[in-house]
């Protein structure tokens, strides 16, 4: 009896070891509305591939298309993740990383050192930088340290004169006048939000609806793929609506794994958001997806991916949930990690961008080849995502894909209408442009 | 028996520890079994660590199994034994990769599946007190 066994474990092993070995396919494949889907795999050892950290030398700068060009902002910053332009044309670095999780399982211990290689691991400022460039030359004229002691800080938005930040674990409210480059009242809180334990998706995203009187926040799942318990996902892997007077919230969309970025189209008023998807079951699933977040939707995960798609590694199963389960818009490919969105505001770098987002893919760890690490431009037709993607911004990578020099994250447009970029392994804030434009 | 015929033998110290590692990996089975019941995450997440340390405690056994030849009070290696015992431990490190998937099928089908498998060849081996060599006779020891 043990010998059958010990050929079927034997098979299941050769079975998995082929499984581990092929890598990932072309990416295109999975842009758009209807990305392929290969079969999911389990594999044996968990795939993991990470570039070696090594910054930017000085001068270095990651490349872009035709047309454009790029300058450093702002460089030797503290983990930098997202950049926010308020009105009078100051321009909000937040500097943060995860609260720090302890590990849980044998695995989390080599997985986070495979991750810290390609600078996961750096330590966040936990504050917000203000950098003022009043000419719009690209080159600052003052930069000072704006909001310091927060909680691993992500989005931010101001309505008004509130200045709302969403720390891990609360979304916090500051009073703002015009041309402050300092916060320095203790701040309300307006809600608390998910957080420890655990804490594995940490980062809050904001956005602000369009009539300015209800934020959205995106909160992460709390694991891949439920392997810390369902309890750990309470209240998690959602994106809720809150009401800016009473910070009562509600779910606004439901079974989004990791909506990393929100952002709202000033022409339309529809929320949109990007969202990482599930790890662990091949290079070529599941894509990461950008799409417009349709109110009451559930978008499957944990129990299944891209509508019907049913994930076995959730245990118990809920037919029902993946009956009511909605396709995403729009694929960005698989592992890509987005993690910034922003809309563009008309011709301000090229025609080819009038009209579409900008997405920040901070790239692939569990993936070969690596798959994202670029800036892309996504158009839309008709206020719905359509067609190819474009790079914008590339070059984070050696052309070997051994080293990678910075990790684009969180996007956005200055007054001038040039993008911005953070990158958190740089730890620059890169200033794209159009070639021809002053400075 | 053998030791009524053959007068006194050195004592083996490799038994200590392969019993030890054993008992790890049988305890694994159990919260296998218990995780395929119940689905809570926490008997999964025993499992990987009683095989993790298990592998531990198979390694340190091989090194007190050498220094048993080493000190000259292991005489013969026991093929039988030694290989229910070698493959138990080699099946518990395809074992620990399986337990390192997430959720379900990090156990179901193939993480309990290999626990259980593991779980009879170690217990055919301890059938004899987890011996895999013989003891050198106490008198040619001590000559040696």
């Amino acid at each position: 009896m043990s010998r059958t066994a010990h050929k079927l474990a034997a098979l299941t092993v050769l079975a998995a070891l082929g499984a581990c070995d092929k890598p990932g396919g072309d990416p295109a494949r999975q842009y758009g509305p209807n990305p392929y889907l290969p079969e999911p795999k389990q594999f044996l050892l968990p795939p993991m591939s990470v570039p070696n950290a090594v910054g930017w030398t000085v001068g270095q700068t990651p490349s872009t298309s035709a047309g454009l060009k790029v300058q450093a902002l702002a460089t030797g910053l503290l983990h930098p993740r997202t950049v926010y332009t308020l009105p009078n044309g100051d321009i909000l670095v937040v500097e943060g990383n995860s609260p720090g999780t302890e590990p849980y399982r044998p695995k989390d211990f080599i997985q986070g050192k495979v991750k810290a290689r390609a600078g996961a691991a750096a330590k966040g400022g936990n504050r917000i930088t203000l950098i003022r460039d009043a000419n719009g030359d690209g080159k600052p004229e003052m930069r000072t340290v704006f909001l310091d002691h927060l909680h691993s800080p992500y989005g931010v938005a101001l309505v008004g004169d509130t200045l709302y930040v969403a720390n891990t674990d609360a979304i916090m409210a500051y009073k703002y006048t015009t041309g402050a480059t300092r916060i320095s009242g203790p701040g309300v809180k307006l809600t608390d939000l998910p957080a420890g334990p655990i804490d594995h998706h940490w980062t809050k995203s904001l956005a602000v609806s369009s009539d300015g009187t209800k934020l959205y926040v995106g909160v992460g799942s709390n694991s891949n793929i439920t392997e810390n318990g369902f309890a750990a996902e309470d209240g998690r892997a959602r994106i809720y609506e809150v009401d800016r007077q009473s910070g009562a919230m509600r779910p606004y969309a439901t079974g989004t794994r990791n909506p990393t970025s929100l952002a709202v189209d000033p022409k339309t008023g529809r929320l949109f958001a990007v969202v990482n998807e599930r790890d662990e079951i091949g290079p070529d699933l599941v894509p990461d997806y950008l799409t417009m977040v349709q109110e009451g939707a559930f978008y499957g995960w944990p129990y299944s991916y891209w509508g019907q798609h049913v994930d076995v590694r959730v245990h118990p199963q809920r037919p029902d949930l993946v009956a009511k389960a909605i396709k995403p818009d729009y694929g960005l490919s698989s592992h890509v990690a987005p993690l910034g969105l922003a809309f563009s505001q008309g011709e301000t770098l090229s025609p080819v961008f009038a009209n579409g987002v900008f997405v920040g893919e901070h790239g692939s760890w569990d993936r070969s080849p690596l798959n994202g690490y670029q800036v892309i431009f996504v158009p839309l037709v008709n206020g719905r995502p359509a067609g190819n993607p474009i790079p914008v911004v590339t070059g984070f990578l050696a052309p070997d894909h051994k080293s990678v020099r910075g990790r684009p994250v969180g996007v956005a447009l200055d007054r001038t209408g040039a993008l911005l970029i953070a990158d958190d392994v740089g730890n620059v804030v890169w200033r794209v442009s159009a070639a021809g434009s002053g400075g | 028996m053998e030791r009524s015929l053959k007068g006194p033998t050195r004592v083996l110290l490799h038994p200590r520890f392969i019993g030890a590692g054993a008992t790890l990996f049988i305890a694994a089975f159990a919260t296998d079994a218990m995780y395929c019941e119940t689905s809570v995450w926490q008997w999964a997440n025993f499992s990987a660590w009683l095989i993790t340390i298990g592998l531990v405690v198979a390694l340190v056994a091989t090194i007190v199994l050498v220094i048993d030849f080493l000190t000259a009070r292991a005489a013969r290696l026991q093929w039988i034994p030694f290989l229910l015992v070698a493959g138990a431990a080699l099946l518990s490190l395809i074992n620990a990769l399986i337990h390192s998937r997430d959720a379900w099928t990090s156990v179901v089908p193939q993480g309990v599946m290999l626990s259980a498998v593991v779980t009879v060849l170690l217990l055919i081996a301890a059938l004899r007190g987890w011996r895999v060599s013989t003891a050198q006779d106490a008198a040619l020891g001590d000559r040696a």
